[in-house]
């Protein structure tokens, strides 16, 4: 089974990759399913909330505040971790990051390694390069082990296998496990997975994490989970990695206080996450004594100095805008050909590439700014996509090939018709003589040739009317005049 | 070659920031910060929070906590326990079998079935407990591995508000765990599951020291 192509580098564009994706019924079920569900239970703590905007004009406050000040934070961070017994490293992009922990794992002499669901070890395609230096990664979230033994991708932030079903997993864990006779309910799946991991949390002495939050302050860690696995990853190994992007500092230990509190109510609908694990370096006869953090820029000091786009920083992958987007919630989230998918993933990836690949993402929205409402830190994603679509535009407007982009020349044919009126009803009449060979008896047009295609793929139209809304408003203008004089 | 990064990456960070001058002071804050509820409906609530987990919840008088644990540590049904070496030796029944964590390896805790802690604090609104990892609390390892948690919370450490927890722990915890319901997965169909690696199983005394 070939998966979903997930590097923006290589991936189709958006309306290309989300066609097959369309046609498959079981897939959209699922997404569907999933994102009612996750919405539901969000809406009902979220309305529950009687400070609910306060908590988010102050997490929107405290990240914007982290942004503005964000060297100062990161070296208060890195002399507290120090302190407390860690190792902090820099890598300035995605292959510098690869390379600090291909180090550190040989200089463990490590051969497996244990790991926590990390969305940025997927932004540099960590496993690949893992795998190529010989060294087994395991994924200890019951979501991303589903994925790992399918040879399947993520397609969701907080919840990557939402797309799979129990008859799905059932399938995959019995090969894959040597389980034959397992059953299909949740419940027995879990127990399958709980009895697989076990093994390994208590054999292998190296684990790579991610990181929700660095604490300044202290110097410390925090971590958000629901199975325990992390707990595992984070207490039982004698190394632990964490890779974390520059971003992720807050200022103070108790600014906690307002993060946890949005952050599981926007991601999984809780009033807290079951687990949230919180460390400070190295603790002599608790938990890795070795801990290192390696700390990733990979484009974000570039986004940093951008006015509108700074904002994007603010986000704590909750993936609320995911759930509420009506773009995301019919395709999933392979068709986003990037591991951060919905509307931030749409904001996120062309910029993690500098805008030279995933340029089709900036368009996979309708606008409504859905994403916007449910932002626990209020990051204005339809204004930072707007800003995109336009540097996406003024890219194409620079590259010589575009005088044979029809799209080009009928831009520039139409700022030529709108230019003028007289040209306007001229092209408004040879508009309706044109579409009049495309318009179905009853009215609608379901199919154009060339460039119109792009526009009846996915919609129909309706044919020009006989009347344009200028003739119609001079015949009255007129009319009335006749009966005022009469 | 990691000094030079972050010499690059603290320059292009100084220079995306130069015009900004935010104020950690001016963040707003106009959230809620302190509960309302008196001690009685504190626990309460913090009962109902811990139900809805699916946890199970006993209260008692201070003086009857001994009785208590024996009676709680008979009822789990589990007969090898753990606890931390801070634990009051009069909690200790002695109808269960004890290991006190004295650097106890992985393999040892892991064949306990139960574990037995204080709590550092805990938050009704969230039925959260806190643990701070300190002598009865205990390692992360010990509250981890074993598939029963037998935790004894005092009703004058609960608070209201997750903002309270933070207000008096104004000397931040080196290592902490918040535990707000067992161990859940919804990763398969959004179906709720408990128990997927940590304990399956949540007990919580609350030693009504309030009265």
């Amino acid at each position: 089974m070939s998966g979903p192509v997930m590097d923006p580098r290589f991936a189709p564009p958006f309306p290309e990759a989300a066609l097959p994706i369309l046609q498959n019924t079981q897939l959209r079920k699922n997404v569907a399913h999933a994102t009612d569900v996750i919405q539901a239970k969000r809406n009902h703590l979220v309305a529950e909330k009687k400070d609910w905007q306060e908590l988010r004009t102050s997490a929107a406050g405290i990240r914007a505040h982290v942004l503005a000040n964000l060297a100062s934070y990161l070296e208060e961070f890195e002399t507290n971790c120090t302190a407390a017994g860690g190792v902090v490293h820099w890598a300035r992009d995605a292959a510098e990051a690869r390379q600090i922990i291909l180090d550190i794992l040989r200089e463990e002499k490590a051969s497996e390694v244990i790991k926590i669901k990390t969305m940025t070890s997927a932004e540099i395609q960590l496993n690949p390069a893992l795998e190529a230096a010989g060294i087994t990664a395991i994924e200890t979230d019951l979501a991303e082990l589903i994925l790992q033994l399918g040879e399947d991708e993520a397609s969701h932030i907080v919840v990557p296998a939402l797309h799979v079903n129990r008859h799905q997993v059932r399938d995959i864990f019995a090969r894959r496990m040597g389980l034959p006779q397992l059953a299909d309910d949740p419940e027995a799946l879990t127990a399958a997975a709980r009895t697989y991991l076990r093994k390994k949390f208590l054999s292998v002495p190296t684990a790579i994490s991610g990181a929700n939050f660095l604490i300044a302050e202290t110097g410390s860690v925090a971590i958000v989970e629901s199975e325990g696995n992390g707990r595992m990853c984070l207490t039982l190994p004698k190394t632990l990695i964490a890779l974390a992007g520059i971003e992720k500092v807050l200022p103070r230990f108790s600014d906690l206080e307002v993060l946890l509190q949005v952050l599981a109510r926007s991601a999984t609908g809780e009033r807290l996450n079951p687990y949230n694990s919180l460390w400070s370096g190295v603790t002599a006869g608790d938990g890795p004594q070795r801990f290192h953090v390696v700390l990733l820029d990979n484009v974000r000091s570039e986004i940093l100095g951008r006015k509108v786009e700074r904002q994007t920083l603010q986000c704590i992958r909750c993936a609320a805008c995911l759930n509420t987007c009506p773009v995301y919630r019919q395709t999933g989230g392979h068709a986003y050909g990037s591991p951060y998918g919905g509307p931030i993933g749409a904001i996120l990836t062309p910029q993690l590439e500098h805008m030279r690949h995933a340029q089709s993402l900036p368009y996979a929205s309708s606008l409504c700014a859905a994403c916007y409402e449910v932002c626990p830190v209020k990051i204005n994603i339809p204004e930072v996509l707007i800003d995109l679509r336009a540097q996406v535009v003024d890219q194409e407007r620079e590259e010589s090939r575009r005088w044979f982009d029809p799209m080009y020349i009928g831009m520039k044919a139409a700022n030529f018709a709108f230019g003028s009126g007289a040209r306007f009803r001229m092209a408004q009449r040879f508009g309706k003589l044109g579409l009049r060979l495309f318009t179905g008896k009853d009215g609608w047009i379901r199919k154009l040739p060339s460039l119109g295609a792009r526009w009846t793929l996915s919609r129909d139209l309706p044919a020009m009317p006989d009347q344009t809304f200028r003739q119609w408003w001079t015949e009255r203008e007129s009319g009335r005049g006749k009966e005022e004089t009469r | 070659m990691t000094s030079n990064s972050r010499q690059a990456i603290l320059d292009r960070v100084r220079a995306a920031t130069l015009a900004d001058t935010d104020r950690y002071e001016d963040v707003p804050r106009s959230y809620i910060r302190t509960g309302t509820l008196d001690s009685q409906s504190r626990v309460h609530l913090m009962t109902e929070r811990l139900h809805e987990y699916g946890a199970e919840v006993v209260e008692c008088a201070p003086a009857d906590l001994p009785h208590i644990v024996v009676r709680q540590l008979q009822q789990s049904g589990r007969h090898h326990f753990v606890a931390p070496p801070g634990v009051p030796e009069e909690w200790m029944g002695n109808s269960v079998s004890w290991l006190i964590d004295q650097n106890l390896s992985h393999e040892q805790i892991e064949q306990c079935d139960g574990v037995l802690t204080a709590a550092s604090a805990g938050v009704a609104e969230s039925g959260t407990i806190v643990l701070h990892h300190g002598p009865t609390e205990g390692r992360r390892v010990i509250s981890l591995l074993p598939d029963f948690h037998l935790c004894i919370l005092r009703a004058s450490q609960i608070v209201e508000t997750l903002p309270e927890y933070f207000a008096l722990s104004s000397d931040p915890p080196r290592l902490a765990t918040y535990i707000s319901g067992p161990s859940a997965t919804a990763d398969i169909e959004m179906t709720r599951i408990k128990g997927v690696h940590g304990p399956r199983f949540l007990s919580v005394i609350i030693v009504r020291d309030d009265s």
